[in-house]
């Protein structure tokens, strides 16, 4: 079976009209960055959350009432998976699980008809909430860093730097398209929590395996194809590895498509996040990585 | 043929070791099965009777994670704060200030706390050695000191908290220190979180007891024997009990002293001393004549539900506990036995006269030794109680566990006392904590708590195993129709993948996280890529019009090193995110690690040999 015959085209002479696309989806994200703020989760920002699944849909305003008896009716109230489950979120500090128990003290004692279950009860501190965002920005700076590093000897500096490009443009596509998704859907929580730092680790290390496996052709074709430009040979090497990175990423894809629609509430922000990041990942490694390291040449040619 | 062959044998060994690892885990799985098809006695009986071996498995089976079993997840902290307050001599309203202000700003930024102290001492141009140590000692003596004692304060605060968490019974519970001054605390299962708070915090309690005279400790345990096995109506007038006793010959009793235990390839015999002393059947009185009963570490929970019912503690007389020793001692056949002392209710002496404690050596026999000192109270009770109890034993216990019950040799005046007896430089280091435990406390503060409910976990176990069961149909599918027989191969190895990775996982006693299952079916996408790469350029060969053996030659050749360049970056990106991540995120990228390593196997080594045995055959395998 084959889904792609000998194919010709010119990736690398369409690189203006793809700059400008990704630069727009960027823009458009960070804009929603900025005007919505990183939704942390408490993972990030310390507090208490609580997930309770109540036997029958809860009245929100008789929970956030109960929740105004004690102090906590600013907190967040959402539903957690299902219309029975909800999740309750505060940042307010306090000693231990106090917080905790309040909030289902005062729950049992408002919503007395209502008989629950508490799934999942979380506590963060405010100085590991700061830890956790250090520890998380640290992990992606050295992802990035090993990765050049990797790259970069085992082929050009140059393509070092393309490689670790696109892979920011990556990470910035995803998080654009993460802060302008969230809350669209009450299906869709996509607040940062550690699960998602992870999966964004994990975006790197996929989309830099689909740009290797280009760069690796680049390399062959280059002591092939010696009377080509750079263009020639890129957009050669685009067109060999086609069938393969459509294939894999494909794979990926329905396996992570698994993973969202049966893999439960706890980690679907995460499959979510993976799936955006190997549709952009493929996208960069097509498009952005290698005409980054091409552009890097012609300038330098120019000099 | 030949070549093929080590690379047979290796696959072979690979496989055999991986099945040997997960054995265990299928185990687990069908005697809880087989557990919970059993209804109430005949369950406890097959407990019984297979107890050793479903503790193997258990021990040796794929970990769960706390998101998929259920329990809780607590990270102490030391309060650093409140422990300098607590050491602090002479404290003065300038004192109070100090730490007020401290507090304050180690609230807002997150500088350890004992420069900011030693900031505001210099600050107000006061010595620190006012409130610490010796009067004559530079402010960075005693900031050293503080420290010090900060990291001690994290050692009894593990010791402590090991200590209670081992009485609540939790299983497999996990206490790990991080860093200096953190404490991380794992308790499966545990679903009352309200308990598990006071475990957790609250100072500990460290008492003296005597020990109950070794005849009166017998008797009572032969009383329970006796009442038990039904010999005795359960009545609780003295008079009619010590009646009957007199009747009886206490022959069970004199026996087991003697050292007539019934033979264990006496079946029958064993079942009818069962039977007939349910209760020595269990505890083994020390044949040296103490008082002490030994327990065996598997029997120590039914001991301890007879010991709690209602009328076997009418039973015990006034004054009277059964305590349990803290730790355990080995058999000579390496069985664990925990001992049972018998002691006074009312404390002889508690936790607070203790001033300080040191694990040292004799001089004289090199055998190790605590030395204990106490304040001016205590040492004048001291030198009355053993001055009135030599040669008895007093035990040392910490939240009711019993650390040792060493012997009063003689008088103690002065407070000064020295404990011998402890078999290792370990144990008499451990003594030493415990008592310092109990004199300071070591104040933490819960600084992070997650539990996740049992029914949640289930959810999670349930849709992760549902969702790598679709992928790997949907992969394996795929495969087979876009490559033909080749994706067959790759199917194969998709299953050896899989094989490995948990195989690999059960032998390192990996646990096994929600993120972590996600990771196993994300490493089913990631494998098929090798094989991608390999199939891609067999055809690619095949086209160029190589033969069918020369194009899988090439084809793997020339794959070769794009499947190692990307693997090996996804692979480092795994490490990255094993070191910042906690629990279940370090799961995940344990399950990718081990996943791309496992799918780099598969893929380069299984599929080739596969196909050079097919063209040894003369087979001509299909690339699609």
């Amino acid at each position: 079976m084959r889904l792609f015959k000998k194919t010709n085209i010119d990736f690398m002479g369409v690189r203006g009209k793809m700059y400008f696309a990704s630069t727009i989806i960027i823009v458009v994200g960070l804009i929603s960055l900025f005007v919505k703020g990183i939704n942390y989760g408490i993972d990030f920002r310390g507090g208490t959350e609580l997930v309770i699944a109540f036997t029958s849909k809860p009245d929100y305003g008789q929970l956030r009432g109960a929740l105004g008896t004690i102090g906590f009716g600013d907190s967040e109230i959402k539903s957690f998976g299902n219309e029975n489950t909800i999740l309750i979120r505060t940042t307010k500090q306090g000693e231990g699980m106090t917080i905790a128990n309040t909030i289902k003290d005062a729950i049992r004692a408002n919503l007395a008809d209502k008989s629950f279950e508490v799934l999942r009860e979380d506590k963060i501190g405010p100085k590991i909430g700061k830890e956790l965002r250090q520890d998380a920005s640290y992990a992606v700076i050295a992802s990035l860093f090993v990765i050049l590093a990797y790259v970069a000897i085992r082929y050009k500096f140059s393509y070092g730097m393309g490689a670790v490009l696109a892979l920011y443009h990556d990470v910035l596509l995803t998080l654009g398209v993460l802060s302008l998704l969230d809350g669209v859907t009450p299906l869709l929580n996509l607040e940062i929590t550690q699960e998602i730092i992870a999966a964004f680790l994990t975006i790197i290390g996929l989309s830099v395996n689909d740009t290797v496996v280009v760069f690796d052709r680049i390399r062959e074709n280059s002591k092939i194809y010696r009377s080509l430009s750079l263009q020639e040979i890129m957009n050669r090497s685009l067109n060999d590895t086609l069938s393969r990175t459509i294939i894999t990423s494909g794979t990926i894809l329905i396996v992570l498509l698994v993973l969202l629609f049966l893999g439960g509430e706890v980690t679907r922000g995460f499959a979510f996040t993976l799936t955006i990041g190997i549709i952009t990942g493929t996208y960069s490694s097509i498009y952005i990585a290698s005409a980054i390291v091409l552009d890097n040449s012609l300038r330098k040619k120019k000099e | 043929m030949r070549n093929q062959l080590s690379k047979i044998f290796l696959i072979v060994a690979a496989v055999a070791a991986c099945l040997v690892f997960l054995y265990p885990t299928y185990q687990d799985y069908a005697y809880r099965k087989k557990l919970t098809s059993l209804s109430g006695q005949d369950s406890i009986s097959y407990l019984d009777q297979n107890q050793e071996d479903i503790l193997k498995a258990k021990l040796k089976r794929l970990k769960l994670g706390l998101d998929l079993q259920g329990g809780m997840r607590v990270v102490l902290e030391v309060d650093v704060i409140q422990l300098v307050q607590d050491i602090a001599k002479n404290k003065d309203d300038n004192f109070l200030a100090i730490i007020k202000e401290v507090r304050e700003q180690s609230s807002n930024n997150d500088e350890s706390v004992i420069p900011i102290f030693g900031r505001k001492f210099q600050e107000r141009g006061m010595r620190m050695s006012r409130y610490f140590g010796n009067i004559r000692d530079a402010d960075n003596v005693v900031l050293t000191y503080l420290n010090g004692e900060t990291e001690k304060a994290v050692d009894r605060a593990i010791e402590i908290v090991r200590n209670r968490v081992d009485q609540y019974r939790v299983s497999e519970p996990n206490i790990q220190k991080q860093g200096t001054r953190r404490i991380i605390v794992e308790l499966p299962g545990v679903k009352d979180e309200r308990e598990v708070q006071t475990l957790l915090q609250g100072t500990a309690k460290l008492e003296f007891r005597l020990l109950r005279d070794p005849a009166i400790s017998y008797r009572v345990m032969q009383s329970i024997d006796d009442f038990l096995s039904g010999k005795v109506a359960a009545d609780t007038s003295a008079s009619s009990k010590t009646a009957k006793k007199e009747e009886k010959p206490k022959d069970a009793l004199d026996d087991l002293l003697a050292g007539n235990k019934p033979t264990t390839s006496d079946t029958t015999k064993e079942a009818q001393f069962m039977r007939e002393h349910p209760f020595f059947s269990y505890v083994s009185p020390d044949q040296r004549n103490t008082g002490e009963g030994y327990v065996l570490e598997n029997n120590r929970d039914r001991v301890m539900r007879l010991l709690a019912r209602p009328d076997v503690q009418r039973l015990l007389p006034v004054d009277f506990e059964f305590l349990w020793s803290a730790k355990t001692d080995p058999t000579p056949d390496g069985k664990k036995f925990y001992h049972l002392y018998a002691v006074k209710r009312v404390p002889e002496l508690t936790g607070g006269v203790i001033v300080n404690a040191r694990a040292s050596v004799d001089p004289n026999d090199n055998r190790p030794i605590v030395n204990m000192e106490m304040n001016s109270d205590g040492s004048r009770e001291w030198a009355r109680i053993t001055g009135a109890n030599v040669n008895k034993r007093i035990a040392i216990t910490l939240d009711n566990a019993v650390f040792s019950a060493p012997t009063v040799i003689n008088k103690i005046v002065g407070g000064h006392s020295q404990i011998t007896g402890m078999e290792s430089p370990n144990e008499a280091r451990l003594l030493e904590i415990v008592l310092r435990a109990g004199a300071l406390p070591a104040p933490v503060s819960i600084i992070e708590q997650r539990s996740v409910g049992p029914s949640l976990g289930e959810d999670s176990i349930r849709s992760g195993l549902n969702s790598t069961l679709w992928a790997v149909i949907l992969t394996v599918l795929f495969m087979l129709f876009y490559y033909h027989n080749a994706g067959a191969m790759a199917d194969v190895a998709l299953v050896f993948n899989i094989l490995f990775l948990l195989g690999v996982m059960a032998g390192f006693s990996a646990t096994l996280t929600l993120p972590g299952i996600a990771g196993i079916v994300l490493t089913l996408g990631i494998a098929v890529d090798a094989n991608v790469l390999i199939n891609e350029r067999v055809r690619e060969e095949l086209a160029g019009g190589k033969t069918l053996r020369a194009s899988i030659d090439a084809g793997y050749a020339k794959a070769f090193s794009a499947i190692v360049d990307s693997n090996v970056t996804t692979f480092l990106t795994g490490v990255v995110l094993y070191q910042f991540g906690t629990g279940p995120v370090q799961g995940f990228a344990l399950t990718l690690m081990i996943g791309i390593v496992a799918s780099m196997f598969s893929a380069i080594v299984i599929t080739r040999v596969i196909f050079n045995i097919m063209m040894d055959k003369g087979l001509t395998p299909n690339f699609g």
